[in-house]
């Protein structure tokens, strides 16, 4: 009878106490990466929304009526990390297909934190008139900017630079 | 040893119940933190949008004043030079109102957007022509990701009262800002006053432009010689360091027939101008309205004066019957004013104001959704101005994609 307790406590009962003391750190940790993940998600959202919203901006400017050629440079307020990790962008232009819409084109930037799977994505719309360059946003470049050209024939130019 | 064993079960249920409890209120933590963040990612996307809205006028430039549906949405007025906060009395008046009771009138079986302000202050824009709250969220590229709620106020109160209903007719213009009275303010007022000519003629009126200034309390006392209960009109543009309000009253001795104007065609700049009994109905039939219409501008010089070639635009009335309807059109001037319409129907007069341009009258602007009852509401203030009046415009923006707020 004493041997078959002893086996209880020891065999089956330290283990699990054992294991529970592993749990709890492990518990902490799952709970914290989903805190971090969240909030890293958030800001780079914040940040990529922000974006969409100067380049819209710049678009505009330029595509007065009254601006017949010309070419704008703007510094994003964007911070240039996320909790000490740089990001990168990217954006690729398409047209509406709905007729509603009358051939505007949206823009989809797409914003990665450097050395994580955390992506952020805005959409902007913009008029008939924009073409984007292919380019990329460097966040912690010291020339990180947008910029915007606009031709006789009225075609905007955006692009990242930097 | 039975004893031990009970103590390691009860032990290790006790650390089971604490790994529990840590759990939910560690993660209840982290979810304030992240609805924090979400809301204020929010608000800078509210602040963002509202930049979007007021910094740029669309595509075209000019929607505010043609038919079409345009391809972007922007409130700022592209003439004379795209000033910051600027906005295009226009555009603005192409917004479906959110507070006002849509009218029908059968004339042409269409239904009106109305931002009327009280009996004989009127602007109702053809809803068809108007642009809604969808195709506009639409524009903005938030629809199905966020609600929100456009208000555009003035920022100057003008009231008018009457102190005196007899001859003399005595009116007190009190302008008050945020709380506090326009003193010196500058007023450049027009009286109308209708001249009764009798049933089944039409009315003229009397038309008196004029300056005055505000005492230190923000109000002025000014008197006029009219007939004891004849009708009137009086239109008050109050100015003081760049503030610019404006201000109306009427008094009218008929009020169930009357000019009914109704803004049908913004690119032609076309009003129909429909007899009351088509849109409300009081009744038995009614008898016909004899009009006399004249449009008013604030010139550069902040004098109210008529325009030329709009003086004395007679016309007559009648309600209509099955398919017969019976309605004039005027076509305003390419600026802002008010059409002021004198009418007269079984010898009873009235004076109808209508705004071309929801700043000639300083009319609000509310549209989108009602923000009560959303979660986390975020608002943004920007001061602008529309044509030479001040207003404040607000964005209200919420989230459609459910986030919750802890603790209420």
């Amino acid at each position: 009878m004493v041997m078959a307790h002893i086996t209880i406590e020891y065999v089956i009962m330290l283990p699990i106490l054992i294991m529970q003391i592993l749990l709890f750190p492990l518990t902490a940790n799952w709970l914290m990466n989903i805190w971090v993940d969240s909030r890293r998600t958030l800001a780079l959202q914040e940040v990529a929304s922000h974006l969409g919203s100067i380049i819209q901006q710049v678009y505009f400017t330029l595509n007065r009526e009254n601006i017949t050629t010309g070419g704008i440079t703007q510094k994003p307020d964007v911070p240039p990390l996320i909790e000490n990790l740089p990001y990168i962008g990217n954006a690729t232009l398409k047209t509406i297909l709905d007729s509603a819409m009358n051939s505007s084109k949206v823009l989809t930037i797409t914003l990665r934190l450097k050395g994580t799977g955390t992506t952020a994505t805005t959409r902007v719309l913009l008029g008939p008139n924009v073409v984007w360059r292919e380019s990329t946003f460097i966040s912690n470049s010291p020339n990180a900017c947008i910029t915007a050209q606009k031709f006789q024939n009225k075609t905007i130019l955006l692009a990242f630079g930097g | 040893m039975a004893g031990s064993t009970i103590d390691h079960l009860i032990a290790m249920t006790i650390f089971l119940g604490a790994i529990l409890i840590f759990v939910s209120l560690f993660n209840q933590i982290i979810q304030t933190a992240i609805l924090y963040q979400r809301n204020r990612y929010l608000a800078t996307k509210c602040s963002d949008l509202l930049d979007n809205i007021l910094l740029n006028p669309g595509i075209p430039e000019n929607w505010g004043r043609s038919n079409r549906e345009p391809l972007s949405f922007g409130l700022q007025d592209p003439s004379p030079a795209f000033q910051q906060y600027r906005l295009s009395p226009f555009s603005l008046m192409r917004l479906q109102s959110a507070i006002g009771e849509p009218v029908y009138y059968p004339g042409t079986g269409e239904w009106y957007s109305n931002i009327t302000m009280g009996f004989g202050n009127f602007l109702l824009v053809s809803s068809a022509k108007a642009l809604n709250y969808s195709t506009v969220a639409k524009l903005l590229g938030i629809n199905n990701t966020y609600g929100f709620q456009l208000t555009i106020t003035p920022i100057v109160n003008v009231i008018i009262t009457e102190n005196r209903a007899g001859n003399p007719l005595i009116l007190t213009v009190t302008a008050t800002g945020k709380g506090f009275p326009l003193a010196n303010a500058l007023i450049s007022y027009c009286f109308i006053s209708v001249v009764e000519k009798g049933s089944g003629s039409y009315p003229d009126y009397v038309m008196i432009s004029n300056i005055s200034y505000t005492d230190q309390t923000g109000r002025a006392v000014l008197s006029f010689n009219v007939n004891t209960q004849s009708s009137y009109a009086f239109i008050a543009y109050v100015r003081v360091s760049g503030l610019v309000g404006v201000g109306f009253h009427q008094r009218v001795t008929g009020d169930k027939r009357y000019v009914i104007p109704l803004v049908e065609n913004f690119e032609e700049r076309k009003v129909i101008l429909a007899h009351s009994y088509d849109v409300h109905k009081f009744g038995p039939p009614e008898s016909a309205v004899f009009y006399n219409a004249t449009f008013v501008q604030l010139s550069e010089d902040f004098t109210i004066r008529q325009v030329k070639d709009y003086q004395g635009i007679l016309g007559k009335i009648n309600y209509g019957q099955g398919s017969q309807f019976y309605y004039d059109t005027v076509t305003l001037p390419f600026d802002t004013g008010v059409l002021i319409i004198t009418y007269q129907s079984n010898n009873e007069y009235g004076v109808i104001l209508m705004p071309w341009g929801v700043s000639a009258m300083a009319f609000p602007v509310v549209f989108g959704e009602d923000p009560l009852n959303k979660t986390w509401v975020v608002t943004d203030i920007r001061q602008v101005t529309v044509d030479k009046v001040v207003y404040q415009a607000k964005l209200a923006l919420w989230s459609l994609e459910g986030s919750q707020v802890i603790g209420g």
